[in-house]
């Protein structure tokens, strides 16, 4: 595998409260598309901020492009381009005042490939910002953050606010300008189908920790639904990886993590197990609001006659 | 190409780019010598991942329905076998897949009329789609 142009070690982050982040570790390959997923206060901000040196962290050790970005917060950001969740742009300007603004900041600033992006985005380049639309605000948000051509792209929840068919072109746009090109990108959604579409990886992270992390296809592999009569759960062990485990009068839905396994678990009582894959959205939901606890109990011996 | 991608759904997008290929090659939709789109252009259409609509290329050529050729593009091979065992095989999953769904349909508490119309809805999208 290409080697890791973002490592992150053991992060620890608190605001005097509850830790916000709780030991988050990953790294991301390059050329790779890797999705932090999370709902709101999971973390996925305060984890991004920590990769652009915005914030430090109590604990653990961040490599951005070869740099601690706490140490050399510029040689990150010039290798980086930032889209921030809720970006704060200079309302006042046109598209093209903001470039040509932004130009000096970034030696590497490439300003026909800005031109051709303002166009690619259909965006109005004399039209102050403050009347642009969300979609279009996200898509000089990215041009802007490609303009200096950086390896590393970190996109922060870039579709929140995006109705269905301007997430759809933003993807295209990420695939066609970042994907295809070979750049790294790291980016932060709670919207999980349009993860799956885009990612090569996802990390769910639940209050301050990555409770999985995994290929977006072998996640869909691993982790599937099944329904068993409850006599049958009571003659198995409860399974490794178990997610969810809803009881019904007669039968239980049972969540895992490790389908396969549990399929050779079953085939060893003699049941063949029906399983059904879930979408991205219901194996999040097992992972983070999943209720793993108890297992049907062997039925009390019946007394012998 | 014509592809339909439901985002969403509990089949991996990867599949589902996989099978519709796979069935348009074997059903003759597809006709040996046709040329694929680059993997480039068919993520961006469908706003794909680009390494998945590889895996599914490789995934393909692998099983000989179409051949990656190096510099020059990637092209429908005539079916494996020179019969239709591929293709009966197909239909048979997609029966079996069928009849799943229509019991899922009537477990969810849709009635025979509701199912019907829905399929009736279904065949004009696809005859549309496929003007």
């Amino acid at each position: 595998m290409s080697e890791s142009v973002i490592r992150v070690d053991g992060l620890r982050k608190s605001f005097g409260g509850p830790p916000v982040l709780d030991g988050v570790s990953f790294e991301v390959r390059k050329g790779e598309t890797f999705a932090l997923l999370g709902r709101n206060g999971a973390g996925k901000t305060t984890t991004i901020r920590i990769l652009l040196g915005l914030l430090k962290p109590d604990r653990g050790s961040v490599e951005v492009a070869g740099s601690d970005p706490q140490v050399h917060p510029l040689a990150v950001r010039s290798r980086v381009g930032y889209l921030a969740e809720d970006q704060a742009m200079y309302e006042w300007m046109t598209p093209v005042e903001l470039c040509r603004f932004l130009q000096p900041f970034y030696p590497t600033w490439d300003a026909g490939l800005t031109d051709k992006l303002l166009d690619r985005f259909e965006l109005p380049r004399q039209t102050r910002i403050e009347h642009l639309s969300k979609g279009q605000t996200v898509k000089l948000g990215l041009a802007v953050a490609l303009a200096y051509r950086p390896e590393i792209a970190i996109l922060d929840d870039p579709a929140l606010g995006l109705d269905p068919i301007a997430r759809k072109e933003f993807n295209r746009d990420l695939i066609d300008w970042l994907q295809a090109e070979g750049r790294t990108v790291i980016y932060s959604s709670h919207l999980l189908d349009e993860v799956e579409t885009v990612a090569d990886r996802v990390a769910i992270l639940d209050a301050g920790r990555i409770v999985r992390l995994e290929q977006t296809d072998v996640l869909r592999e691993r982790v599937q639904r099944i329904v068993l009569p409850i006599e049958t759960a009571r003659l198995l062990p409860r399974p490794d990886g178990l997610l969810d485990l809803r009881q019904h009068a007669d039968h239980v839905e049972v969540v895992v993590d490790g389908i396969d396994a549990f399929l050779r678990d079953l085939a060893q009582v003699g049941i063949e197990g029906e399983p059904a894959e879930l979408t991205l959205d219901e194996i999040f939901a097992a992972f983070v609001i999943g209720r793993p606890k108890g297992w049907p109990e062997a039925a009390s011996p019946v007394i012998a006659r | 190409m014509l592809l339909h991608i439901q985002k969403g759904s509990s089949t991996p997008i990867s599949r589902q780019i996989r099978d519709q290929i796979r069935e348009q090659c074997l059903s003759g939709v597809l006709k040996p010598g046709d040329r694929l789109p680059s993997v480039r252009e068919l993520a961006r259409e469908l706003a794909v991942n680009v390494n998945t609509v590889f895996r599914v290329y490789e995934r393909l050529a692998s099983e000989q329905l179409i051949e990656l050729r190096h510099g020059d593009g990637t092209y429908v091979l005539p079916p494996p076998g020179g019969d239709d065992a591929g293709l009966a095989e197909q239909r048979g999953r997609f029966e079996s897949e069928f009849d799943q769904l229509i019991h899922r349909g009537l477990l969810l508490g849709l009635t025979p009329a509701d199912l019907k119309a829905r399929l009736n809805r279904a065949l004009r999208s696809a005859a549309r789609a496929a003007k």
